[in-house]
């Protein structure tokens, strides 16, 4: 896994005046209004915001999920808003490791097989594919656990799994929807211990949806979404705060 | 992990659903196996035909109209014709089965000049040939029921009114199993006049081998041109067409098998998209997942409908293990009208049969792969992204 160090002027994610509406019939409905985010490589976002502020929809737009529906969305060098289908596939492919709130394994395949199935998509050879995927599960604490089934594993340690399946293929940018929203205080903990490290020790570039105040407390960086509008600057427990002073 | 490796498990995901769909599969595929197996046996039965230059001369309407017994001797004494025998079918009971082997009626001197292929000890034919109500059997006819020479067979007429005690003499050996028993054809037609019954100086058919030289068609022409203008016209055909138009009397087969294998094939594409239409419903989470981590539509298109095939394939590869089960032990529980044995049948009817597996696959995986493939992300996410 690369632990480059960040290049100065070269953002990683570049959210230019984005806006995102979304039509039900004839109503038009405005999720996201001129959003501008910057992010370095080794940055480390939280977002937060009430249900319905926009956060998963920014997370998407980053992702290369969605299309913003007027703006530009840069992320890693590629500008999202121009390309293809297929093109985005093979991009995330290459560069976004997703990190789900109910992990998302695919439970007829090992962990170790879990792991492995982003880089199906990479001509790694076999042996290759192996070494990623034992550093993956090293590096998350579950090595001995590569042949059991997501269904033998307790949600803490599936969600671990995820982590490895996000940073086999050791992605620019890793995108975490609510990562321990589904999980106990202690696992939560590992959690968001194992992001800090990815992110410290391999210079990980990560942006966080949370709604836990704690969990934005481990982030570099917490910014606010509220009805659309990106509030910055504010430390997770005051972006909340005012959250619900203008809600 | 090979991507066979996940279809694999995906079809283990839900194994009832899965070995339903196989075995629906399967069984539908064992019939359809036997019945394209008939066609493939009527096609070798023609071509077995073809090898050994007989004829058959008929009575131009058919089985209902007679063949005088004369007719044996003129077609004897023309040219090209090496040997005659007439070759009447009896059809009758033995003891409380009805029907279950072939009887003939047939001219002892002659037929085995007809068959010249088949094989008799010259000591038995002798014995068969002076002895009035005596017969022969296939060796193979005789070793399934235990008969020796000697034995006394008797069998009940349906078609005639007359009952055979007939006596075994001899069996013959024949490159297929004829399931035949052959005996006078003077024996038949003089209890038939003993009994003043109907039927008495028919022939039935008659066959007769050609010469070596001798061109079918001119022959069969000359038979018939030959019979034109008498009380009992003839069709005289080569025993290939003879065999194809027996085969017909049942009705247009092939047609029905075509229909049956159409409607049997609609059927399974319906329950077989139902399952995988089931499946990816289930689904709709992963393969958004799947798409998310970098699946392109192509991939996830040809993930699901080679998991529709595999499923299909199975089951093709069941059924039609099954159906040529089915073929062999009806040639050898009743080898009169199944005369081949599987391994002879092999062919392209059976990867026509298998190709029909994979194309019910590709075909009922079509729009569950086509909906996965266009399948949203943030929809297939949307409880958790």
């Amino acid at each position: 896994m690369s632990n480059s160090h960040p290049e100065i002027g070269n953002p990683i994610v570049l959210v230019h005046n984005v806006c995102k509406e979304f039509h039900r019939d004839a109503i038009t409905i405005p999720v996201l209004t001129g959003i501008n985010l910057r992010l370095n490589r080794g940055d480390y976002l939280a977002l937060m915001g009430p249900s319905g502020s926009g956060k998963s929809t920014l997370l998407n737009l980053v992702a290369g999920l969605d299309r913003p529906t007027s703006g530009t969305v840069t992320v890693c060098g590629e500008s999202l808003e121009k390309t293809s289908e297929s093109g985005l596939a093979r991009w995330r492919a290459r560069h976004i490791g997703f990190i789900f709130q109910l992990y998302n394994l695919i439970p007829v395949l090992t962990a170790y097989e879990n792991v492995e199935l982003p880089l199906t998509l990479t001509d790694l050879s076999r042996r290759e594919r192996r070494e990623h995927v034992e550093a993956a599960l090293e590096v998350v604490g579950l090595s001995d656990r590569s042949h059991h089934y997501p269904r033998q594993l307790s949600g803490g340690q599936e969600q671990r799994v995820a982590i490895a399946r996000a940073i086999a293929s050791d992605p620019t940018l890793l995108v975490a929807d609510e990562p321990t929203g589904d999980l106990d205080a202690k696992s939560a903990g590992e959690i968001l211990f194992l992001l800090e490290r990815l992110n410290r020790d391999f210079q990980k570039t990560i942006i966080m949806v949370t709604h836990d105040p704690d969990a934005a407390d481990r982030a570099k960086q917490v910014l606010h979404l509220h009805k659309g509008v990106l509030v910055e600057g504010q430390h997770a427990a005051e972006g909340a705060h005012a959250g619900e002073e203008r809600s | 992990m090979h991507v066979l490796t996940y279809i694999w498990r995906n079809l283990k995901r839900n194994k009832l659903r899965s070995a339903l769909t196989i075995l629906s599969v399967g069984f539908s595929l064992a019939l359809l196996t036997v019945l394209h197996g008939y066609m493939a046996m009527q096609g070798l039965w023609g071509k077995e035909a073809e090898k050994h230059g007989r004829i058959v001369v008929m009575n131009s309407q058919g089985f209902s109209g007679q063949v005088p017994i004369a007719y044996v001797d003129r077609v004897r004494s023309m040219p090209g014709i090496e040997a005659a025998t007439p070759y009447a079918w009896y059809g009758g009971n033995y003891k409380e089965e009805k029907m279950p082997f072939a009887q003939f009626a047939t001219d002892p001197a002659a037929v085995f000049d007809v068959w010249d292929e088949f094989r008799i000890d010259p000591a038995e034919l002798a014995a068969w040939r002076s002895t009035r109500n005596g017969c022969v059997v296939d060796r193979r006819l005789a070793e399934k029921r235990k008969w020796k020479i000697g034995e006394r067979i008797p069998l009940q007429g349906t078609f005639y009114s007359f009952n055979l005690d007939l006596v075994l003499c001899g069996m013959f050996d024949s490159p297929k199993n004829t399931d035949s028993l052959w005996f006078h054809w003077q024996y038949l037609d003089e209890g038939l006049k003993q009994n003043k019954a109907q039927g008495s100086g028919n022939a039935g058919t008659i066959f007769a081998k050609l010469a070596r030289s001798q061109g079918t068609s001119g022959v069969a022409q000359a038979i018939d041109e030959r019979f034109v203008s008498s009380e009992n016209p003839t069709r005289t055909q080569t025993e290939a067409a003879f065999a194809q138009m027996f085969a017909d009397m049942l009705g247009n087969i092939q047609d029905y098998i075509r229909n049956i294998g159409l409607a049997v094939a609609f059927s399974l594409t319906l329950v077989a998209a139902n399952a995988m239409a089931m499946s990816m419903r289930e689904r709709t989470t992963e393969i958004a997942v799947l798409k998310a981590i970098g699946f392109s539509r192509g991939r996830v298109l040809v993930t699901v409908l080679g998991e529709s095939c595999w499923m299909t394939m199975l089951g093709g590869l069941l059924g039609v293990a099954i159906g040529c089960l089915c073929l062999q032990i009806l040639h050898q529980v009743n080898s009169q009208f199944f005369p081949f044995a599987i391994h002879e049948m092999l062919g392209l009817w059976l990867a026509y049969l298998i190709a029909t597996a994979a194309a019910i696959g590709l075909a009922s995986g079509l729009v569950p792969a086509v909906r996965a493939a266009q399948l949203s992300v943030i929809d297939g996410l949307r409880r958790v992204v």
